[in-house]
C-alpha cells in the first residue's frame, strides 16, 4: 500500500523564484484499490507521482510504499513499483520485447521468469503482431501498449501510472483500462492521474483532487457528491477548482 | 554495485548504438573512410597534379627576350621549346607562355607564376638548364686557366643518420598518431554520448530508467562503460585505418627512404600494449567527462554546443604533446591530453621512460576517477536530469 504525510516539494527557479510544486499533501492507497488523482495542468500530479517513484527527492514530509520509505530506501522502493511516465519512455531502435527484456533485468528476474512473463503480457495487450518491431515504427496506442508491458512486467505490488490512457484510440484505451482492471483484481496497489474524467469514475475506487500543489479533496465518488452537492465527476472537479461549471 | 545490471545496462547501450546510423558515421565511418580518403585520394590528387603540371611544362613553351646565343642554345638543348615574347609578365599570367626568361648583362631573369604549378615546373627546368651551363662556363673558365676543375669541390658532405628506419618512422608516427588517436577518441565519443545521456532526456526514456531498481552509480558504469567501448572502437579503427592507407599511400613522394619510412609501422605488440594502457585511463576520462557535461544540456543540440569547445580544448594538447623538442618532465606529465600524446610518442621514439609513463598513467587514472566521480554526482542530481 501507500503511505504519503505532509509530502511538500519545493523548486527553485531562477526566474520565479521559489516554487511549491506540492505543498502537505497526504493520502493513501491500499491493496486492491484504484486511487485517481485529478488535476489541471501544473497542480503537482505528475511531480507527486514522480516523488513517489524516487525520481525527486522530497522537500519535506515522507511517503512509504509496500512499508518502504521513499527518502531512507528509495532502492527498495523501485523494486515495489511499476512506473509509467506520461511520455512513455520507450527506447526508439529497440523492439518491444528488447524494451522489455531490458527491463526485465534490471527488475532481477531471471531468464525463464522474463520470458514467460514477457508473453504473457505480450498475450494479454494483444502486442504479438509488433513485439518483433522497433518500437520508433509502431503507432501511439502500441506503444503505450508496450509502456503498460513494461510497467507490469516484474509484476509490482504497486503501480504507478502518469495518464495511462492519453492520446490512445477508443480500442487501446479499452486495453489499458482492462488491464488496470484485471491488475485491481489480482490486488495490485494502483495510483494513477488522469484528465478524462469519466474514465477516473469509471475505474477509480477513490478520488483525490489537487490544485495548486495542494490537495483539495479525497473520497469514493460518493463522498465526493455528498462534499460538493454536485453528480458528475467533471462538476465536482469543476467546484473544487472554483470554476463555474 | 551488482555486475548483472551493469551489464544489462551496458548491453542495452550497445545495442541501442549499433542501430543508430549517426553513431555509427562518427564511430565507424568517418575513421574507416576519412583517413584513408585524407592520406590516399589526396596525395594521389596531388601526386597527379604535380605529373600533369610537369608534363605540361615540358610542352608549354618558354618566352623569351634578349637572350644570348649560348643562354638559347643551353635551353633548347634541355628540350624546352623557347618562343619569342615582348611582355614576358602578360605571357606567364595569360598562361599563354609557362614561363618567361630575359638576359639583362650578367642577370638572367626567370618569370613565373608561383600560384601555377605547371609555370613552377617550367621555371625549375629552366632554373636546372641555367645552372648546368654556368656550371660548363665555369670548368671551361678553370681550364683555361690550368685550374683543375676539382677546386670546385674540395669536399663531398654526406649525412649518416643512424636512427634508423624503425625510429624515423617513430619520429614521423609519433608526431601525428597521438594526436590523432586523442582527437578521434573524443570526436568520435561525442555522439554516443549525447545520445546515451541527453538523448535519454529528449526521448523521455530516461525516468523509466530511473524508476527501475538500478542505483544510479551502476547506470552511469553501464553507460560510461558503453561510451569508453565506442571511444576505443574509434580509436582502433583510426589506428587500423592509418596504417592501412599509409600502407597503400604515395606519402614521401619519390624518395625511397622517405617512402620507407612512412610505410613502416612501428607497432609491435609490446609498444601497441604501452599504447592501450595510456589509453584506457584517457578512455574512462573521456566518457565521463562527456557524460557529466552532456547531462546538463537539455536537448542534442545544446550538448553539442558545450562538447564542441571540449574537442577545441583537446586538439591544442595533443597537438603540442606531439612536437620534438619539448623535453619531457614529471612535471608535463601531469596535464592531461598533452601527457598521453608525448608519452605515445615517447613509446614509438622508444625513448619514453618508466617514471614518466607510470606519472601518466597514474595522472589520468586521478582525472577520470574525478570526472567520474562529478558524472556520478551530476547523475545524481535531479535538479540537472529534470532541467527543462
Amino acid at each position: 500500500m501507500i503511505q504519503v504525510k505532509g509530502l511538500t516539494k519545493e523548486f527553485a527557479d531562477p526566474k520565479r523564484g521559489k516554487r511549491l510544486a506540492v505543498d502537505g499533501v497526504s493520502f493513501e492507497v491500499h491493496s486492491g484499490e484504484v486511487f485517481g488523482l485529478l488535476g489541471p495542468n501544473g497542480a503537482g500530479k505528475t511531480t507527486t507521482l514522480r516523488v513517489l517513484a524516487t525520481l525527486l527527492k522530497p522537500t519535506s514530509g515522507t511517503a512509504t510504499l509496500n512499508g518502504f520509505d521513499i527518502v531512507r530506501e528509495p532502492e527498495k522502493v523501485r523494486e515495489q513499483i511499476g512506473f509509467l511516465s506520461g511520455d512513455m519512455g520507450l527506447y526508439g531502435r529497440l523492439t518491444p520485447v528488447e524494451i522489455l527484456d531490458f527491463f526485465g533485468k534490471l527488475n532481477g528476474m531471471d531468464t525463464a521468469r522474463r520470458a514467460s512473463r514477457i508473453d504473457k503480457l505480450v498475450t494479454m495487450l494483444d502486442m504479438s503482431a509488433f513485439a518483433g518491431v522497433r518500437t520508433d515504427k509502431l503507432s501511439t496506442g502500441m506503444k503505450q501498449k508496450t509502456a503498460i508491458a513494461r510497467t507490469m512486467l516484474n509484476d509490482p505490488p504497486v503501480l504507478i501510472l502518469d495518464e495511462p490512457t492519453s492520446g490512445l484510440d477508443v480500442p487501446t484505451a479499452q486495453t489499458i483500462e482492462t488491464a488496470i482492471v484485471e491488475a485491481k483484481k489480482d490486488g495490485k496497489c494502483l495510483l494513477y492521474s488522469t484528465h478524462v474524467m469519466e474514465e477516473a469514475e469509471h475505474l477509480c475506487d477513490r478520488i483525490g483532487v489537487i490544485h495548486g500543489g495542494k490537495l483539495k479533496i479525497t473520497g469514493t465518488m460518493e463522498e465526493l457528491r455528498q462534499a460538493t452537492g454536485k453528480q458528475r465527476l467533471r462538476e465536482i472537479f469543476l467546484s473544487l477548482l472554483e470554476v463555474e461549471a | 554495485m551488482r555486475l548483472p545490471m551493469i551489464v544489462a545496462i551496458y548491453r542495452k547501450e550497445i545495442l541501442d548504438l549499433t542501430r543508430d546510423r549517426r553513431t555509427m558515421i562518427s564511430m565507424v565511418l568517418l575513421p574507416v573512410l576519412l583517413i584513408p580518403l585524407l592520406l590516399n585520394v589526396s596525395t594521389r590528387l596531388i601526386s597527379r597534379v604535380q605529373e600533369n603540371a610537369a608534363q605540361e611544362a615540358r610542352s608549354m613553351a618558354v618566352a623569351v627576350k634578349s637572350l644570348s646565343p649560348a643562354v638559347r642554345e643551353a635551353l633548347e638543348k634541355s628540350g624546352i621549346s623557347v618562343a619569342p615574347g615582348d611582355d614576358l609578365k602578360e605571357a606567364v599570367l595569360n598562361k599563354t607562355a609557362a614561363a618567361g626568361v630575359e638576359e639583362s648583362g650578367a642577370v638572367v631573369r626567370i618569370v613565373l607564376d608561383g600560384s601555377n604549378p605547371t609555370s613552377s615546373a617550367a621555371a625549375e627546368r629552366v632554373r636546372a638548364a641555367l645552372d648546368a651551363l654556368k656550371d660548363a662556363k665555369v670548368r671551361e673558365a678553370l681550364a683555361g686557366s690550368g685550374i683543375s676543375p676539382s677546386v670546385l669541390t674540395p669536399f663531398t658532405v654526406k649525412r649518416d643518420n643512424v636512427a634508423g628506419a624503425r625510429k624515423m618512422a617513430g619520429m614521423m608516427w609519433g608526431s601525428m598518431l597521438g594526436y590523432l588517436l586523442l582527437l578521434m577518441m573524443f570526436s568520435g565519443g561525442m555522439h554516443p554520448v549525447i545520445d546515451m545521456t541527453v538523448g535519454e532526456k529528449e526521448r523521455k526514456t530516461m525516468e523509466a530508467l530511473l524508476a527501475a531498481p538500478a542505483h544510479r552509480k551502476e547506470i552511469v558504469i553501464g553507460k560510461g562503460l558503453a561510451a569508453m567501448t565506442a571511444i576505443f572502437m574509434t580509436a582502433i579503427l583510426t589506428l587500423g585505418s592509418l596504417v592501412i592507407s599509409l600502407k597503400g599511400s604515395s606519402l614521401g613522394g619519390k624518395s625511397t627512404e622517405a617512402r620507407e619510412m612512412f610505410a613502416t609501422i612501428p607497432l609491435d605488440a609490446h609498444t601497441v600494449a604501452m599504447i592501450v594502457i595510456t589509453l584506457l585511463p584517457l578512455a574512462v576520462f573521456a566518457a565521463s567527462l562527456m557524460i557529466a557535461i552532456a547531462l546538463f544540456a537539455k536537448s542534442a543540440k545544446e550538448a553539442g554546443s558545450y562538447l564542441t569547445p571540449l574537442l577545441m580544448a583537446v586538439i591544442f594538447p595533443a597537438l603540442m604533446g606531439g612536437l620534438a623538442g619539448i623535453k619531457v618532465t614529471p612535471l608535463l606529465c601531469l596535464i592531461p591530453i598533452f601527457n598521453a600524446s608525448q608519452i605515445i610518442r615517447g613509446i614509438l621514439l622508444g625513448d619514453a621512460t618508466m617514471t614518466n609513463f607510470a606519472i601518466t598513467t597514474v595522472a589520468n587514472l586521478v582525472y577520470a576517477g574525478i570526472a567520474f566521480w562529478v558524472a556520478t554526482r551530476t547523475f545524481e542530481n535531479e535538479n540537472v536530469l529534470f532541467r527543462s
